[in-house]
Order: structure tokens, then C-alpha cells, then sequence
């Protein structure tokens, strides 16, 4: 039976719990807002930048290593986003079980499968088996820039167009809402132009004269554009995978919260029954002790 | 109507501003760009790009790469980034400078590391200009 010490010593603890995820649901809550801002921020550039590539894409045609299939895929090079620090829901948890099934799945049918990492808690994950890892990165959540995607980026196009790999996957959480993000896994390289160009420009293209000149050639022009373009689709998915862990952080303090907000009704229940009881019993005690005389 | 759409990965420096020119280090050389262009695409280089609005503003970046559509209706730049002169603290540039010069002298550096020093060191000169010429 606890005594009535204890029960205060609890309360006092999940009082301090309960100050904890409020703080940190507030600080993940002014992240998020932050790590949108960054997303909404990158779209107009994305946006124009697709736009002049389907443009030019109608008007020549192109042909470029990042934007053709290879005839063969042997060889996948598979970049996975999670977050360095836990506390944040499922978010790790889904990304490791789509990777682990992933690799399952496929283990059979490509010559092989490496990985790079970004963030601690997947390399973490997958560090005891035995995978080709490339490189694993961290502190993705304090210094995501537009820099860091394209030095990331420009790694992996090299890989790619040097042959290492056939194709290069990302997997990492899609940012859907503040309380809601879902795992995708999305092909990097090649470009699939026709599908992006389509979205973007809604299959028409406006305001693009005949008589355009290109300073340099098309062909030198696109070959730039496309490799600005990979390098924006990095920054996209890595911004959207902060923007979802601060999220899920946000959500699952949020709950923890709650659960603190029940677990302190229920004590404090429980310590005034336990007062009262005790108090029942001394006068109990006192008023047979006074008969008794 | 001449607009002007200038935007880089992390934010839009201006959108649908009524433009009366344009100067762009474009790859061929420097351009200067009134309303009434032919249409043009033209990659740009590292350099200082000004434009003045009709409302009379004018203002001076500092860009990295980019590249510029122009149309009949507009000019769209979209740069890897834009700087203003205010934005720019002269010692960190110069030690970045200073790092990059000294790495290039290194030959153990392969081609992409040395066009990727070469880049940085353009964008940091570019940076400096702009600096240079806001103190005349």
C-alpha cells in the first residue's frame, strides 16, 4: 500500500513530466511553422524552374543521361531520411519498417542495394545488419539549406552518371499535415520529366515565343537546369521531412500532454481518498479511545 | 507590361513588379535588358544584377548561378542565391575566399572539386564587388 509520501512524490514527478512535453510540443510548434515557411518559400522557384524545362523540353528535343532509363537496373542506391532525435511518434518507427520491407522485397531482384543515411535514428536502426552503407549524415534538422541538398545532390549525380548506380530512391516521410505524415519512396534519378512537367504545367505551356534565343545552346542550357532541378527535388523532400518530424514531435508531445493531464487526476483522486481515509481512521481511534476511558 | 519574377531556393526576392530595366551577368557577357526584349533564355553567371522598378526602387544583388527567361511580358530569374549588399559580412567572405584560393592550388583535387572551388570563389568575388561599390 502506498503511502501517502509517495503518492505526493509522483504527482510531483508527472507535474514535472507534463511541464516538459508542453514545452516541447511548443518549441516543435514554432519549428514547424519555420520548416513550412522554408517549403512554401522553395515553390515559386521550383515551380518556374519546371516550367522552363517543359518548355524548352516541347520545343527541342532531350536528351540527357539524368532523364533516360537505363535499359537494366541492377544496381539501387537508396537514400533514407529519418530524424536525429526520438520523441517524435512513429516517425522513425515507419520509416524503418518501409526500409526493412523495401529490402525485403526486393532483395532478389536488383545486384544490389546500398544506402546512404540522413539522420541518426535509421543508421542507428539498421546498423547491426549487414548493409552496404555509403555514408551516413546527421544534425539534419539544424542545418538544412539549400547548400547541404545540393552538395547531397551533386554526390549522388555523380554516382549515378558514373554508372555506380541504375537508380537512386528516396524514402522518407511526406509532410501532409501538422498531424499527418505518410512514407513514400520516390525515384530521384532518372527524372521522370514527362510525369513533373506534366503537373506543372497543367499540359499547356503559355508565354513561350517560337523565335526564343538560347544563349548558350538548348542542350547546354537544359543540361544545367536539370542538374538545379535534382538538387531542388533534394531540398523538397528534405525540408518536407523536417516539416513532418517536427510534426509528428508536435502530436506526440501533444498527446503525452494529455496522458500526464490524466495520470495527475487520477493520483490526486486517489491521495484525497487516502487523506480522507486516514483522517476517518484517527478519529476513529480518538473517539473509541475517549469511550473507552 | 514588363514584370519582373526573381526567386531563389529560399525565398522570392520580388514578384510582379512593374520593371523599367534590368542589368544580368548573363554567360555571354553583361546584359542590359528595357521593356520591348526579344525573348531570350540565357544561363547566368556569378555577378552583380541590378534592376530598377517603375515605382522608382532600385536595388543591387550579388547572384551565384542562374538563369533568365525573357519574354514579352516579363523577365523571370531564378538565381542559387541573391545577396544584398547588407546581407554581406566582408571577414567571413574573405576567409572563405582565402580557403577556396588555397584550395585550388592543391593538385590533388579532381575535376568536380575544382569546379566546385572555382564556383565558390567566383560567387564570393561577385559578393565583394557589390561591396566595393556600395562604399564608393
Amino acid at each position: 500500500m502506498a503511502s501517502l509520501k509517495d503518492i505526493r512524490m509522483r504527482i510531483e514527478s508527472t507535474k514535472n513530466t507534463q511541464q516538459i512535453t508542453k514545452a516541447m510540443k511548443l518549441v516543435s510548434a514554432a519549428k514547424l511553422r519555420k520548416a513550412q515557411h522554408q517549403i512554401v518559400n522553395m515553390r515559386p522557384y521550383a515551380h518556374s524552374l519546371l516550367k522552363v524545362i517543359a518548355n524548352i523540353a516541347i520545343t527541342e528535343r532531350v536528351n540527357h543521361p539524368l532523364i533516360t532509363p537505363k535499359q537494366e537496373v541492377k544496381k539501387v542506391l537508396l537514400l533514407v531520411l529519418s530524424s536525429d532525435r526520438g520523441l517524435c511518434g512513429g516517425f522513425n518507427a515507419q520509416i524503418n519498417k518501409f526500409t526493412d520491407q523495401y529490402i525485403k522485397n526486393n532483395k532478389d531482384k536488383y545486384e544490389a542495394i546500398d544506402f546512404i543515411f540522413i539522420g541518426r535514428r535509421a543508421s542507428d536502426f539498421f546498423s547491426k545488419r549487414k548493409l552496404k552503407v555509403i555514408e551516413s549524415m546527421q544534425r539534419l534538422d539544424k542545418d538544412i539549406s539549400y547548400a547541404l541538398a545540393s552538395k547531397v545532390a551533386e554526390k549522388v549525380m555523380h554516382f549515378y552518371l558514373d554508372g555506380q548506380y541504375d537508380e537512386i530512391r528516396l524514402i522518407y516521410n511526406e509532410f501532409k499535415s501538422a498531424i499527418s505524415q505518410a512514407v513514400v519512396c520516390e525515384t530521384l534519378l532518372p527524372v521522370d520529366l514527362e510525369k513533373e512537367t506534366l503537373t506543372a504545367t497543367e499540359g499547356h505551356v503559355s508565354g513561350f515565343a517560337v523565335d526564343m534565343i538560347f544563349e548558350p545552346r538548348p542542350e547546354k542550357i537544359i543540361d544545367q537546369l536539370l542538374v538545379k532541378h535534382f538538387s531542388v527535388q533534394v531540398y523538397r523532400c528534405m525540408s518536407e521531412s523536417v516539416a513532418a518530424e517536427h510534426g509528428a514531435r508536435m502530436t506526440a508531445m501533444e498527446n503525452a500532454t494529455n496522458n500526464a493531464k490524466d495520470v495527475l487526476s487520477r493520483l490526486t483522486l486517489f491521495y484525497n481518498k487516502l487523506r480522507q481515509e486516514k483522517i476517518t481512521t484517527e478519529l476513529i481511534e480518538i473517539v473509541s479511545g475517549a469511550e473507552a476511558l | 507590361m514588363f514584370k519582373l519574377f526573381f526567386a531563389t531556393p529560399d525565398k522570392k526576392v520580388v514578384t510582379d513588379a512593374d520593371l523599367e530595366e534590368i542589368t544580368l551577368p548573363a554567360f555571354a557577357g553583361e546584359l542590359h535588358i528595357l521593356p520591348g526584349h526579344a525573348p531570350l533564355m540565357t544561363t547566368l553567371d556569378a555577378g552583380i544584377l541590378r534592376f530598377k522598378l517603375k515605382t522608382g526602387e532600385s536595388q543591387k544583388m550579388a547572384i551565384s548561378w542562374g538563369y533568365c527567361q525573357i519574354s514579352s511580358d516579363g523577365v523571370t530569374v531564378l538565381a542559387e542565391t541573391a545577396v544584398s549588399g547588407q546581407e554581406i559580412d566582408i571577414k567571413s567572405i574573405e576567409q572563405h575566399l582565402k580557403k577556396n584560393e588555397n584550395l585550388l592550388l592543391n593538385e590533388t583535387l579532381d575535376d568536380n572539386e575544382w569546379q566546385k572551388a572555382q564556383h565558390e570563389i567566383s560567387r564570393l568575388r561577385a559578393e565583394l564587388e557589390l561591396l566595393s561599390e556600395r562604399s564608393h
